[in-house]
């Protein structure tokens, strides 16, 4: 089989190959119009995965074609000796000229889009604690530290505290930036929404923060990313985001319930300390 | 006395069983090596499928939590730690003393050591899931405080790791003793295979990196077994401090993991391409720039943690695109212009090759870091690892096998079986793997033992496990060609593919002590130029 002829099967094996690899280009792009987000920081990570991705396709296009042309152009078809070339200058500086080129423009963009999504908030901005724990969620808000409508006399603070077979939401307002603080007392977790096109661990021993801005209203899917032990799959939860009156009711309504006899609901004490 | 000890001593044959036991062969060993991560790959591979089936359909309960947890955690130890890295040691084994023209590896019972260290920590891993608690199911990362709270299965694997470790450092001093000291007259270390060359490498680091994964995995057994707190925060510990140290080692592990196969697929390129290789010394240098940078660029695996320096580290990360890309055009280079015949070999190779390059693409994800921030820990990076491990690695091994078992076993593989089998596992492959981009892009986090039916990942799921079953089925053909294979004599010639290394200069099996005579070595291909002599250049 080391012999020349054949050229028909090696054909078809070059069109099945490259067939393939067309599948895979096209269900990639078709099935791809995924990031999107629903906030400020994720707008600006969509554009930096559009860029990479267009990148990622222009390498994939060039060099994909140049193997498979390479294949069915130089096949053998005799026993001559093909010219023994080894290499040589000009072309290995360009071996290491294209590829720095390419990733020393990624590595810029994405260092802007970085200091970008990093704009820390100002400090007025609703604040709301994430406790995770093996395995749901707790998520807590400061009477006094609710963002643009925060009356600074109010005390106390609500929680909604999820479990496994019953997934917690989380409110938040749209058009406005809320602070994340991110805590666990057990393992590491991960919070995760999708729709943010963000996670950031929940590490013992640590306090992590992000600040983002939602624009869109409605409910979103969201889960820990981190495994965590048997029931890690289960730690699921929902982000609704409301218009800001919208959320205020519902803080009033928590509070009415969670409060309303006038003790104030320690719920940090649920899990451990 | 000595009169009647001597005439039994030379007629007795030691039984084949304890030939093998006791050998010190570099050749026997390297085999030994070769059926013992082969039998993991098919360990590893039967927990693959029962992931897959487990995720196959929303809801499922097919497998419980528990129970999942320790299937994948048992998949990726098998296939990392008993598969893929020692599966390295055994084609080094066998071809690094032939390949630089040496009878032997520099120390045989240091070798036969390294080896033999091998069933017992695979056996001590594995026997997890016979005890109470169940096997390790942290994950092969291990993290802590998560990895402080499981069974003493985590103790097992724990120590079968640390064993593990010891066996590759031991194996590496070995490799480049044999390297530095043994080549064949005239054979100058620019003259070296370049399998050779990507071993050195893969030596370099296993030396430097894996005593530091032993150092964390002794914390670890301390902080589990007597107290030690060294990655507990209320007791003055770090948990980040873990996921440091032990990235430390595995980035640079996933070096070891992939080198030795890029080494494979540029050597079976030039043969039938009939060209050399396309910028051997660019190739030997983006090696040990790999190698280098690969130390540089752990933390790539913590962006999520809030506690990294992210410029440095997607800096770092994105420069090891460089010498990755250089080695792209060093293939393509080396296929351009040549006379290329395409045996199941050379599709194993051209299979890596195009689908390394979409694990290098898809990696480019990760390394800009607000896209990470999306994408880390979700089905993508499974997308990933799999495309590097599987479709390079996996492909390297398979195309290895191919074109060295004439060599090792004197007798030739069936090519329309090979070609069968490459064909089944190229699309199976791609159809197990590549919706798991998508299923990332839409969120799905990895780890995850089941997802509900509102998620919407159900087709995609279903679609990855038939691709993982059609994998699973690639492997008949591969094994009916084996045993038609051992049907036959040995009746293979020295270089029955025209190659241009010192392997294919003696008798296939080679003979105890390898050569008789050695071709001169002039360039990196003697047996190209014995071939042709000055005719080419
Ligand atoms: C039959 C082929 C294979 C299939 C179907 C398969 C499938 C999978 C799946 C579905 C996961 C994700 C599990 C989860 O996150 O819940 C996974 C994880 C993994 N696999 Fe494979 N795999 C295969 C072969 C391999 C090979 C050959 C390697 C390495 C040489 C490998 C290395 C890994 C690693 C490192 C992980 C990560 C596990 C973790 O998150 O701790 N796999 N595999
Ligand atoms: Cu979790
Ligand atoms: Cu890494």
């Amino acid at each position: 089989m080391r012999r020349v002829p054949l050229h028909r099967r090696l054909r078809l094996l070059a069109a099945t190959l490259a067939a393939a690899l067309l599948a895979l280009l096209a269900t990639g792009t078709a099935s791809a119009i995924q990031p999107g987000g629903i906030t400020d920081e994720a707008r600006l990570m969509n554009d930096l995965f559009w860029i990479v991705t267009i990148a990622g396709l222009i390498v994939f296009g060039l060099v994909g074609a140049a193997l498979v042309y390479a294949m069915i152009r130089y096949r053998r078809q005799n026993d001559e000796l093909p010219p023994q070339f080894h290499g040589g200058g000009k072309i290995e500086a360009a071996m290491v000229g294209v590829p720095v080129l390419i990733v020393i423009g990624l590595f810029t963009i994405s260092m802007i889009i970085l200091v970008q999504i990093d704009d820390k908030a100002e400090d007025e901005a609703l604040t709301i604690d994430v406790t995770g724990f093996q395995f749901s969620w707790q998520f807590a808000y400061n009477l006094n530290d609710l963002g643009t409508n925060t009356d600074p006399n109010a005390e106390g603070t609500i929680a909604v505290i999820g479990t496994p077979a019953n997934d917690p939401i989380l409110y938040m307002p749209v058009d406005e930036p809320v602070e994340f603080l991110l805590k666990s007392n057990d393992v590491i977790h991960s919070f995760y929404v999708k729709d943010f096109l963000y996670k950031l661990d929940l590490i013992p021993g640590r306090v992590n923060s992000f600040t983002v801005t939602a624009r869109e209203t409605g409910d979103f899917s969201a889960q820990c990313a981190e495994l965590c032990g048997t029931n890690h799959a289960l730690m699921r939860f929902t982000v609704r985001v409301v218009e800001r009156d919208e959320f205020d009711a519902w803080v009033a309504a928590e509070a009415a319930r969670q409060l309303g006899d006038g003790a104030l609901v320690s719920t940090s004490g649920t899990q451990g300390d | 006395m000595a009169t009647v000890a001597v005439p039994q001593l030379s007629g007795y044959h030691r039984p084949a069983v304890l030939d093998w036991i006791m050998t010190v062969d570099h050749k026997k060993l390297g085999i030994l090596y070769l059926y013992f991560t082969l039998f993991f790959f098919a360990v590893g591979g039967i927990l693959a499928l029962l992931v897959r089936t487990q995720l196959a359909v929303a809801d499922n309960s097919f497998v419980g939590n528990d129970a999942y947890n320790q299937i994948f955690t048992m998949h990726a130890s098998a296939m990392l730690f008993l598969f893929i890295i020692p599966v390295w040691a055994g084609f080094g084994n066998y071809l690094v003393p032939l390949q630089i023209g040496a009878a032997d590896m520099a120390f045989p019972r240091i070798n036969a050591l390294s080896f033999w260290m091998l069933p017992p920590a695979g056996i001590l891993m594995f026997a997890g899931f016979i005890v109470d608690g169940g096997a390790a199911d942290g994950g092969w990362t291990a993290y802590s405080p998560l990895a402080q709270q499981t069974g003493v299965g985590m103790d097992m694997w724990i120590i079968a790791v640390i064993v593990l470790g010891m066996s590759s450092t031991i194996g590496a001093a070995n490799f480049l003793v044999t390297m530095f000291r043994m080549r064949a007259p005239g054979m100058t270390m620019f003259r070296m295979p370049i399998f050779c060359w990507t071993m050195l490498v893969t030596a370099l680091l296993q030396l430097l990196a894996t005593p530091v994964l032993a150092a964390a995995l002794v914390m670890l057994f301390i902080d589990r077994n007597y107290g030690g707190q060294f990655f507990d925060p209320n007791g003055g510990g770090n948990v980040v401090l873990w996921q440091n140290v032990f990235w430390f080692y595995s980035h640079p592990a996933v070096y070891i993991m992939i080198l030795p196969g890029m080494g494979i697929v540029s050597e079976i390129l030039p043969v039938f391409s009939r060209k050399p290789l396309f910028g051997y010394k660019a190739f030997v240098f983006a090696t040990i720039g790999i190698g280098g940078l690969g130390f540089s660029v752990w933390a790539h695996h913590m962006f999520t943690t809030g506690s990294v320096l992210l410029p440095f580290f997607g800096f770092m990360t994105f420069m090891i695109g460089v010498p990755t890309g250089v080695k792209i055009f060093n293939w393509l280079g080396t296929l351009w212009g040549g006379s290329i015949s395409f045996p199941t070999p050379m599709l194993f190779a051209i299979g890596f090759v195009s689908m390394f390059l979409i694990g290098g693409i898809n990696g480019t994800y990760s390394a800009a870091v607000p896209v990470d921030f999306a994408l880390h820990d979700t089905y993508f990076v499974v997308a990933h690892i799999h495309y590097v491990l599987f479709g390079g690695s996996v492909f390297a091994v398979f195309g290895g096998l191919y074109y060295w078992f004439p060599k090792i076993w004197g007798r030739q593989l069936n090519e329309r079986l090979g070609k069968l089998h490459f064909v089944l596992m190229f699309v199976g492959f791609n159809v197990a793997f590549f919706p798991m981009h998508m299923l990332g892009l839409d969120g799905m986090p990895r780890r995850i033992a089941v997802y509900a039916d509102s998620a919407g990942w159900e087709a995609l799921n279903m679609l990855s496990t038939g691709g993982a079953f059609l994998i699973a089925v690639s492997m008949i053909p591969f094994l009916i060609a084996v045993v038609m294979a051992f049907m036959r004599p040995k009746d293979q010639p020295d270089d029955p593919w025209e190659g241009n290394t010192l392997e294919w200069a003696t008798t296939s099996p080679p003979p105890d002590y390898n050569f008789d005579s050695l071709p001169p070595v002039r360039s990196e291909r003697p047996l190209f130029d014995a071939r042709h002599g000055d005719e080419a250049h």
